[in-house]
């Protein structure tokens, strides 16, 4: 956004420095028996940055999101959010350290309300004790308040205010998909993982989803990378794309430098001919 | 805040002085076990409706709790105050002849004192079941739990004889020479403990019940409750949003066991019961499951009610004698069948639409 050569001034980019990757991936590989699924993956993400993440089917982009939240834990290489070691962590402390997710096949909390949904994201952020909880002390009460207007305030943002008390199962689909950015945000990240958000919208409901992106990554200040399979999505939004194919990293760049590499063509459309850029 | 509190303390005078008057002992004691009920039913409801782990063996917390707390009050009660006699005052017992008893006898503290023996024994071995067992899911956990309550049942048949009067020497007597590290040992085996002093009253079972419900509630409405909802939604979202999923399931457990205990403590000391190691099996622990899965999983209400319904069906159906348990094993059935969420689901009566419905018309709608 704005003219690159402008004096920076909003906060984002005045936390910049020189060297200041949020997020720092070197060398990362997983193996899975004899599949090698992500091999020796690297990735550098500085502060604002939408970068994007996109490669065949069964390239492991799914593999890097679960290797960076924790879930999986990588047999070789560093990850590095906000200058600490995440490698090891379980993903609910590497949530803590500010890196948040949305899931490629939707994983809201089915039964629970909308609103409560985005609470438990922000369950994270709360200082009171369990015990004070019980006791519903003035200050639990205070923090659940707060807690409370947050949530809300992201809801509005999303649109999804005034089905705040709707249980979260009965939300159509393009809801369902807001709803899962709603709650990642709500633990306050500083790196939001995004896994193909905009799978099974209709291209009216992707146009919105750019310029949703786009506004998600300035008002709240997050570095997002992005997995998409949509093509036009990723090209028209990402500053910077890595490529994957068979867990290899085959390019990375500017939309239009990965865009013209015959080798992600070649993953794309398999044969020479055929090419059409 | 202090009114809940208060009002769960008032709730529990009123049944106890109400129900004392109003009904004779055969009742009374079935309103006491419908509060031991509710008490298990809404803190085993923590850990398989709050957070969808499924525990089998919730009864060997409550034996654990019922055999602590009367260690207390029998051993514990001839050490401190020389006799294993009951100390009477209004708020203690059931026998209807209170006239001329002081209002706290004594004995009151004392039980209140054994009763949170009961609750802690109970949590701590629930921590020490807990921290390794809830890294399994399902069905794992549902045998490690199981295990848990026939292993605790084995271990108090092998426990030694109650010290009673005998030999021409008093209880008292033979307790004050036995060495102190042999009673807890000492807790009657395949006999039982079963000549516990009887404290537990219509208000010490309504208050352990009020107190129970009131932390479910306060639990389940704040964002530590959410957390817990939300491991039993999806534990992997969970997780990514920063749910220490580990860490909260043992909470649930310890708090589960603790209120367990609790329980434990009040059904050993009631009128007619004898504490005996077939408290803590596999059977007694169904009956709670099937209090927490009838009322609906995650519903604090529908434990409440469930607890009520499943302690007096089998007493209503006294009266069509060997068809009873037929009877009542069929109504199970075919709730399950036509309800399988349970009467309440996941829900509180009062988010019940039917309810929602009357409560906003009556309040001239909106």
């Amino acid at each position: 956004m704005g003219n690159a050569l402008a004096p920076e001034v909003d906060g984002r980019e005045a936390g910049r420095n020189v060297s200041g990757a949020v997020l720092d991936i070197s060398g990362v590989c997983k193996s899975f028996g004899g599949l090698k699924a992500v091999q020796s993956f690297s990735l550098r993400l500085g502060p604002g940055d939408l970068q994007g993440l996109i490669g065949p089917n069964g390239a492991g982009k799914t593999t890097c999101f679960n290797l960076l939240t924790g879930v999986y834990r990588p047999d070789a290489g560093s990850i590095t959010l906000c200058g600490t070691q995440i490698v090891g962590m379980r993903p609910n402390s590497i949530a803590r350290c500010g890196m948040s997710r949305t899931f490629q096949n939707i994983r809201l909390f089915g039964d629970l309300s909308v609103l409560d949904n985005v609470r438990v994201g922000g369950h994270l952020r709360v200082r009171h004790s369990m015990f004070s909880a019980i006791l519903r002390s003035a200050g639990s009460r205070a923090s659940e308040a707060a807690m409370r207007r947050r949530a809300m305030s992201l809801l509005t943002f999303f649109g999804l205010a005034d089905r705040a008390d709707e249980v979260a199962r009965n939300l159509p689909y393009g809801d369902q998909r807001k709803l899962e950015i709603a709650r990642a945000l709500a633990t306050e990240p500083t790196v939001l993982l995004l896994d193909e958000p905009a799978a099974g919208m209709n291209s009216g409901e992707k146009v919105a989803l750019r310029d949703m992106i786009r506004r998600v990554r300035d008002e709240f200040k997050v570095t997002v990378l992005l997995i998409e399979h949509d093509m036009g999505l990723v090209m028209d939004i990402c500053e910077r794309i890595t490529v994957l194919d068979y867990g290899e990293t085959i390019a990375a760049g500017t939309p239009a430098e990965v865009q013209a590499n015959p080798k992600v063509i070649e993953a794309y459309l398999g044969a020479e001919e055929g090419v059409h850029a | 805040m202090v009114w809940p509190l208060a009002a769960a303390l008032v709730y529990a005078l009123v049944v106890h002085f109400g129900g004392r008057t109003v009904l004779d002992p055969y009742y009374a004691i079935l309103l006491v076990t419908i509060g031991i009920n509710i008490t298990l039913a809404v803190s085993l409801n923590m850990v398989n409706g709050f957070t969808g782990q499924f525990s089998m063996g919730h009864a060997g917390f409550l034996a654990v709790g019922g055999y602590a707390c009367g260690i207390v009050t029998y051993y514990g009660s001839a050490k401190v105050f020389g006799s294993t006699a009951m100390r009477q005052g209004q708020l203690c017992g059931m026998p209807l002849e209170t006239a001329g008893l002081p209002f706290l006898g004594g004995g009151e503290w004392f039980f209140l004192l054994a009763l949170l023996v009961g609750g802690l024994v109970a949590a701590g071995l629930g921590y020490i079941v807990g921290l390794p067992s809830l890294r399994l899911r399902g069905d794992y956990l549902a045998i490690v739990t199981l295990g848990f309550g026939e292993i605790v049942r084995v271990v108090i048949q092998q426990s030694g004889k109650v010290i009673k009067a005998g030999g021409g020497k008093s209880a008292e007597q033979l307790i004050r020479d036995a060495p102190l590290y042999t009673l807890p040992g000492s807790v009657g085996g395949s006999l039982g403990f079963d000549n516990l002093p009887k404290y537990t009253s219509l208000f010490w079972a309504h208050l352990a019940a009020a107190a129970t419900v009131l932390v479910a509630y306060r639990l389940k409405s704040s964002t530590y409750g959410r957390a817990f909802l939300s491991i039993r939604e999806d534990e992997v979202a969970a997780e990514a949003m920063g749910v220490n999923t580990t860490k909260f399931k043992v909470r649930a457990f310890v708090l589960a066991a603790f209120f367990a205990g609790v329980a434990g403590g009040l059904y050993g000391s009631t009128l007619g019961v004898a504490l005996s190691p077939v408290d803590a099996g596999f059977q007694k622990s169904f009956d709670i499951i099937i209090m927490v899965v009838l009322g609906g999983l995650g519903s604090i209400s529908g434990a409440v009610v469930a607890a009520v319904v499943v302690t007096l069906l089998p007493e209503w159906l006294r009266g069509v004698a060997e068809y009873r348990m037929i009877i009542y094993a069929l109504t199970l059935i075919l709730l399950m069948i036509f309800r399988p969420q349970g009467l309440l689901g996941v829900r509180e009566a009062w988010e019940m639409p039917l309810l929602r419905k009357w409560m906003g018309g009556k309040r001239g709608g909106t």
